[in-house]
């Protein structure tokens, strides 16, 4: 048995290797997903970061209101004039929000109330709003500043209609709140580990099958759990090293590559990594196993990429899941692939604690995984549909 | 030796084999004769123990192949119609493995290697890589990994399906070697020329039974015809009451 093992591993892991074009794409992206993901959030963040100190507004019609305009001067906020059609713009997401002066503001302002617009749009979700909050502030201030003004000429002391005063004391910065996005760095990572052993998994099985190589492997004299576990072995080992990459990318672009802003919310200890590892290898190993599951149904490696791509599929939608159904953490997600490894991996990004148990159970879960599905495969190696169906 | 007898299979509303008995003997080579969809397949299958057995038994040197598989798969060698290689391995390593796998010793497998090279003119193909191997070559890699581990027994289903003159030829050499080494070679054919120029005992199958049994000379006189072709007609086309050849003491 630990001879039909080997052997097999061995020759897997031969044959795949020498795949040169799969194998060097494989590992190239594993060791670039940390660099790109890194350094895409950290540009982000500093974009968000430049907009939210923005001195610099968009004002259309700043000639109806000169006290509007000398307002923002004494604020040291510049004006600029927006596009012509900044409308359509801003609904392209191409725009930044907009303080729309209208006409006649002058006499309204003078005898009563004026209004003002404040052009933008909320679907937006990258940094191009941030420049609401500075307009809305800005109004807010003047707002009062009017009214105080007002009042006093009538005599009236301005703190009569300003009973409690609100004052905003964010003690966020813009690089914390950029954290959120932090759930990228799982989600790929894992993902990665789901889908860089997809192709090794699927050549074991339903290639064989294709190849017409698996009905003379199976007339050995050995047993089809042995050539299964084999097989399992050495997708586990590719699955271990796409991991191993994909954490040393994050590593090496986190100690070597200056990023200023995401350093003070992603600073990963050694027992981090430590725990970020042990997730990752006792997850690429399960989710090969059930690859090669699913991939043993297919008559061509065609056939099973499209069965994988159901799985990979809903692997991904995970986090997804996570969001809408807003599962706090808790310890039946542990249970489930993919939602347990995503749980643990954020707490450790965020520094939350993490216990044993965090490990222990994934581990468990998917040492049962990888069990059973090499178990099933060397039963349905016994079935005839599988070994002569041939497309 | 390999023995047969009333050996059956179902698949699904099918009897692909209805009842098959023979004896393929050592150091003789027998041929199993049959039109497309008679059942020599299966019964092959059977034998390789590659599908599981309805009813009656086989047995490979009197090992019997469904209580000791193993046993039985050690002692032949099969070559089915799948011949698929591993592209990215050479020749050589896709035998090494099957050796490997039925746990022959490094030297000795070579060994055999060496003997099978020089039987079957490999020396050009052996250390290259199997991609785009014609379909001459593949069968050649085929039939050494599947003879590695020398066993007494070798059987091959349709092993010239596909090939050009010069493999046939090559490999009904290596047939005729076999046997004179003594081993029992059992193959599968629908080409009556080639069972008829190759086989000392030719067994027809149709339907799921064997139709008639016995040496070319047997055949023809049984058949009451002058030519091969007519004879395997005749023959085939036997539904109900088996010819036999006679129990020769």
């Amino acid at each position: 048995m630990w001879a039909t093992i080997r052997t097999v591993c061995k020759k897997e892991l031969t044959d795949h290797l020498r795949d040169r074009r799969t194998a060097s794409m494989i590992f190239f992206l594993s060791i670039a997903m940390g660099p790109l993901l890194l350094i895409g959030l950290t540009q982000f963040i500093s974009s968000v970061e430049k907009k939210a100190e923005a001195r610099e507004v968009f004002v259309q019609g700043g000639e109806n209101s000169p006290q509007i305009v000398n307002f923002f001067a004494r604020q040291d906020i510049s004006i600029k004039d927006p596009n012509a059609n900044f409308r359509d713009l801003i609904k392209q997401g191409k725009h930044d929000p907009v303080l729309v002066i209208p006409k006649h503001f002058e006499e309204k302002f003078q005898t009563g109330t004026a209004d003002v617009e404040l052009v933008f749009d909320d679907t937006r979700q990258d940094s191009g709003n941030a420049s609401i909050g500075v307009l809305r502030r800005l109004m807010r201030g003047f707002n009062a500043e009017v009214s105080a003004q007002r009042l006093i000429a009538r005599g009236v002391a301005p703190q009569l209609i300003r009973v409690v005063d609100v004052q905003d004391v964010n003690l966020g910065t813009a690089a914390q709140r950029a954290a959120g996005l932090l759930f990228i760095i799982p989600w790929i990572t894992l993902l990665g580990c789901v889908s860089g052993v997809t192709a090794i998994a699927i050549d074991v099985t339903a290639g064989e099958r294709e190849r017409g190589s698996l009905e003379p492997l199976l007339m050995n004299p050995v047993s089809r759990a042995g050539l299964t576990t084999g097989k399992w072995l050495a997708v586990a080992i590719y699955g271990l090293a796409v991991a191993t990459l994909t954490m040393c990318g994050f590593a090496l672009t986190l100690n070597f590559v200056p990023l200023p802003n995401l350093a003070s919310v992603l600073s990963i200890s050694p027992t981090q990594y430590l725990g970020f590892a042990i997730t990752m290898f006792s997850f690429a190993p399960a989710m090969g196993a059930l690859q090669m599951l699913i991939a043993t149904y297919g008559r061509t490696y065609k056939e099973a990429q499209t069965y994988v791509s159901y799985l990979i599929m809903i692997v991904s939608m995970a986090p997804a899941i996570n969001m809408l159904a807003q599962f706090k953490d808790a310890t039946w997600q542990l249970f489930v692939p993919m939602l347990g490894q995503l749980m643990v991996i954020t707490r450790i990004l965020r520094g939350e604690t993490v216990t044993s148990l965090h490990f222990l159970l994934p581990f468990a879960i998917n040492m049962a995984i990888s069990v059973v599905a090499v178990l099933l495969i060397s039963q349905l190696l016994t079935k005839e549909k599988i070994i002569f169906g041939r497309a | 030796m390999i023995s047969v007898e009333n050996l059956k299979k179902q698949f699904g509303n099918v009897q692909a084999v209805n009842g098959v008995t023979f004896i393929a003997r050592n150091g003789a080579i027998t041929g199993l004769l049959g039109p497309n969809g008679a059942g020599k397949t299966t019964t092959i299958r059977m034998v390789g123990s590659l599908i599981s057995i309805d009813s009656g038994f086989a047995k490979i040197d009197g090992i019997d192949v469904a209580s000791d598989t193993d046993g039985a798969r050690r002692a032949c060698g099969l070559l089915t119609d799948s011949r698929g290689v591993y592209t990215r391995m050479t020749a050589r390593e896709n035998i090494r493995y099957y050796a490997e796998l039925r746990g022959v010793e490094a030297a000795r497998s070579e060994k055999t290697l060496a003997r099978f090279v020089e039987w079957l003119d490999m020396k050009e193909i052996l250390d290259r890589r199997t991609e785009g191997f014609s379909q001459g070559e593949r069968m050649k890699v085929a039939i050494v990994r599947a003879l590695i581990h020398e066993p007494t027994n070798v059987i091959l289903d349709e092993p010239t399906n596909g090939l050009d003159v010069m493999s046939t030829r090559a490999l009904r050499e290596l047939i005729k070697r076999l046997k004179s080494d003594g081993q029992t070679v059992m193959f599968s054919s629908h080409v009556m020329q080639e069972v008829a120029a190759l086989c000392d005992e030719i067994i027809i199958i149709s339907h799921g039974r064997v139709t008639a049994q016995g040496t070319t000379a047997q055949l023809l006189e049984m058949s009451g015809k002058d030519n091969l072709e007519d004879a395997f007609v005749a023959l085939s086309d036997v539904p109900g009451a088996p010819h036999t050849r006679k129990e020769a003491a």
